[in-house]
């Protein structure tokens, strides 16, 4: 994978799918969360030839937590390609001006050398994870929506593995199998939390 | 079946003896609740029956198993070694929770009995890896998931929201356990230039992120609330096993890896971390304490014990970072687990017999029912420990550390204060009977549940107070992670 051919794109589109997955309504932000860990963790683990093996398992985690945690009939065409729909994204974005901010600082602040042995590094990894860093942190710390702070949770976890990727390469395959379940555990008990809350108050 | 896969077979079951044991729950559980097996009424009384034995089979298990070559399974580049501090906290957490469900009793001790089974089968797993990310990472979404499980069938907005906070916990520590291990990762590679960040100062930087997520897991001061709100609202097997049981196994792993690192390194480490946090350990014991002696809810008041006993992790974390060479601060890891549990199983035994949380209602509990107020007499023992053994050693050693009169003060007066805080609970209990004590229905004395409530009690005050000697065994390095592999990407 050449720097510029696919990590370039990859990065961008990780930035603008993680801040729409904070910033999102209910079923945009899901979706936009499967497109956000997905280049996440594209970028991560560098398929070239081969599938690997730990890419496979952190998207089947993800995902089919995801598919768990989404209520039925959520993923219907036509509300798919409403949300999907460029105005809808970028009204989106416009609401949120501080989010947009935070990335676009994210990345350029990641494309500078920070005071690490990161000489041999990907820039744009490391962009790309400080940018999500930066976008996840905030509502993961402030946030008082539960199915919210899980996902602010695996965007800023995406960004320090992002981070760390840059520098040390990809995780062995006992902490990739450890963190795939840890993200699948994040959103299901998130899902789990919020159902029960909501439960609670309409008792 | 050949020889060699014989012996894999049994290595597998040596090394994974309490997930095995977790996972036959899953099945054996739902099995005896089936109406076909027997009366529909007792089927909550046969699942507890079964936790419990399977809870005691877990530690016997583990006891048996040890940690020896024999029980290290390798699977490939996999290799799940057990190690002594885990197969102990397995060993005593067994026959624990087993007390604890027992004596709860409880529509949901099946489950609350699972719960047990498997945070026990995550401590040992996460402590059988070498030390590194994987093992914290497992403990923490353990945590989440169990905190979550021990919350469910019961719409209660309180405990949902406790489990909320630990989700929001979970997610800021795993990411802090992520940038922890790429400092610890970049410390070989800091000697490529001496313009970047020194090996010192990632050392500094892996220390400070590491005391981070210690405090925020064990409930120290500032971070308290969470260990507060869980205590009060969880059931007490998953507030012991989310608060107390897997924040000391994570304690043990990053004293380890602390240890490992620091020793490695020739400069002196700590800088202004270090007087932080021997303040915040002392101050943690101080405020745990005092806060304990002024609540009248029980739930509270075991809340803020915890937060309290959590200050000798603490000021355990000062020693560490201190002397690395030191064992002392593991010796205090267990002893305080094992206090906290013995005060969880008398709020169990308090709330299975009276049903009431205000200490105000809960008068002359001791006098009714003198069987319970031994396990609180049997906490008080744990606490203060016996004068010369090893505990007594470890606590100077910890505290000394901190090298100022105040550090010592603090600390003494916060330890006083958490004996006090167990002493007016059960003054609250020598009282004269409130109406809802005198007219609660007293199980004697040689009832089964009854005579195993005093064996544990003996058991965990013993091996808390130093009478039973379990720190020597707790207090091995765990094994650090192999040298890492991934060399620096290529200068583009």
């Amino acid at each position: 994978m050449s720097a510029f051919g696919l990590e370039l794109p990859l990065a961008a589109i990780a930035a603008l799918a993680s801040a729409l997955a904070v910033t999102s309504a209910r079923r945009g932000a899901w979706i936009a969360l499967i497109v956000a860990v997905t280049a996440v963790a594209l970028l991560e683990f560098h398929p070239t030839d081969s599938l690997p093996l730990n890419l496979v398992l952190r998207l089947a985690a993800i995902f089919g937590a995801i598919l768990v945690a989404l209520p039925p009939g959520l993923l219907t065409p036509r509300a798919l390609m409403s949300d999907l729909a460029p105005r809808r994204i970028a009204a989106t974005l416009a609401e949120h001006p501080v989010v947009v901010a935070t990335a676009l600082v994210g990345l350029l602040l990641g494309a500078s050398p920070l005071a690490l042995p990161i000489e041999g590094t990907s820039t744009l990894l490391r962009s790309a994870g400080v940018a999500l860093l930066l976008i996840g942190l905030p509502p993961l710390l402030t946030s008082r929506y539960v199915e919210a702070t899980a996902r602010a949770a695996v965007i800023t976890l995406s960004g320090a593995l992002l981070l760390r990727a840059a520098i040390l390469g990809p995780l062995d395959t006992l902490s990739s199998l450890v963190v795939a379940g840890g993200f699948a555990a994040l959103l299901l008990t998130g899902t789990a939390v919020a159902g029960q809350l909501t439960k609670a108050e309409e008792s | 079946m050949t020889e060699a896969q014989g012996a894999l077979l049994l290595s597998a079951l040596r090394a994974l003896a309490p997930l095995a044991i977790a996972l036959l729950s899953l099945v054996a559980v739902p099995l005896v609740r089936l109406p076909r097996i027997a009366d529909p009424l007792h089927s909550a009384a046969r699942a507890r029956h079964l936790v419990v034995a399977l809870l005691l089979l877990s530690g016997g298990a583990a006891f048996v198993a040890g940690a020896g070559v024999s029980s290290t399974l390798s699977i490939g580049e996999l290799t799940i070694n057990p190690s002594q501090p885990g197969r102990l906290l397995v060993a005593l957490g067994g026959p624990i929770f087993a007390i604890i469900v027992a004596v709860g009793e409880g529509r949901r001790a099946g489950a609350m009995g699972q719960v047990a089974l498997f945070g026990l089968a995550v401590i040992d797993l996460a402590l059988a890896i070498p030390i590194g990310l994987a093992p914290i990472t497992l403990l923490l979404i353990g945590g989440t998931s169990l905190a979550a499980l021990a919350a469910g069938g019961k719409e209660d907005a309180e405990r949902a929201r406790a489990v909320f906070r630990d989700l929001r916990s979970a997610g800021v520590l795993i990411t802090l356990t992520v940038i922890a291990e790429l400092l610890r990762d970049s410390i070989p590679l800091s000697a490529t230039d001496p313009a970047y960040a020194t090996t010192a100062s990632l050392t500094a930087g892996v220390a400070l992120s590491l005391s981070l997520i210690v405090l925020a897991s064990v409930g120290a001061f500032p971070f308290h609330h969470r260990l507060v709100r869980i205590f009060d609202s969880l059931p007490i097997v998953g507030s012991l096993m989310v608060g107390v049981w897997i924040p000391a196994a994570i304690t043990l792993i990053i004293f380890s890896e602390l240890s490992l690192l620091i020793a490695a390194v020739n400069e002196p480490m700590g800088g202004a971390v270090l007087p932080i946090l021997v303040l915040t350990g002392a101050f943690t014991m101080l405020f745990g304490g005092v806060s304990a002696l002024l609540h009248d809810d029980v739930g509270e008041v075991l809340g803020f014990f915890a937060v309290g006993s959590s200050g000798w992790l603490v000021l355990g974390l000062a020693a560490v970072i201190t002397r690395p060479s030191t064992l002392a601060p593991h010796e205090l890891v267990i002893p305080a687990t094992l206090a906290i549990s013995l005060f969880g199983l008398w709020r169990a035994a308090i709330r299975r017999r009276y049903d009431l949380v205000s200490l105000q209602e809960l008068t002359g509990w001791a006098r009714h029912t003198s069987a319970i107020g031994v396990v609180l007499l049997g906490v008080a023992f744990a606490l203060v420990a016996l004068p010369g053994s090893a505990l007594w050693a470890a606590r100077v050693e910890v505290v000394g550390a901190g090298g100022n009169a105040i550090t010592y003060v603090a600390a003494l007066v916060g330890a006083v204060a958490l004996v006090a805080a167990v002493l007016r609970v059960l003054l609250v209990g020598l009282a004269q009977k409130s109406r809802d004590v005198q007219r609660t229905e007293v199980r004697r004395v040689t009832h089964p549940i009854t005579i195993a409530m005093l064996a544990g009690t003996v058991l965990i005050a013993g091996t808390a107070a130093g009478a039973i000697d379990v720190e020597s065994a707790a207090s091995e390095l765990l094994r650090p992670a192999p040298e890492s592999t991934a060399a620096p990407m290529e200068l583009p």
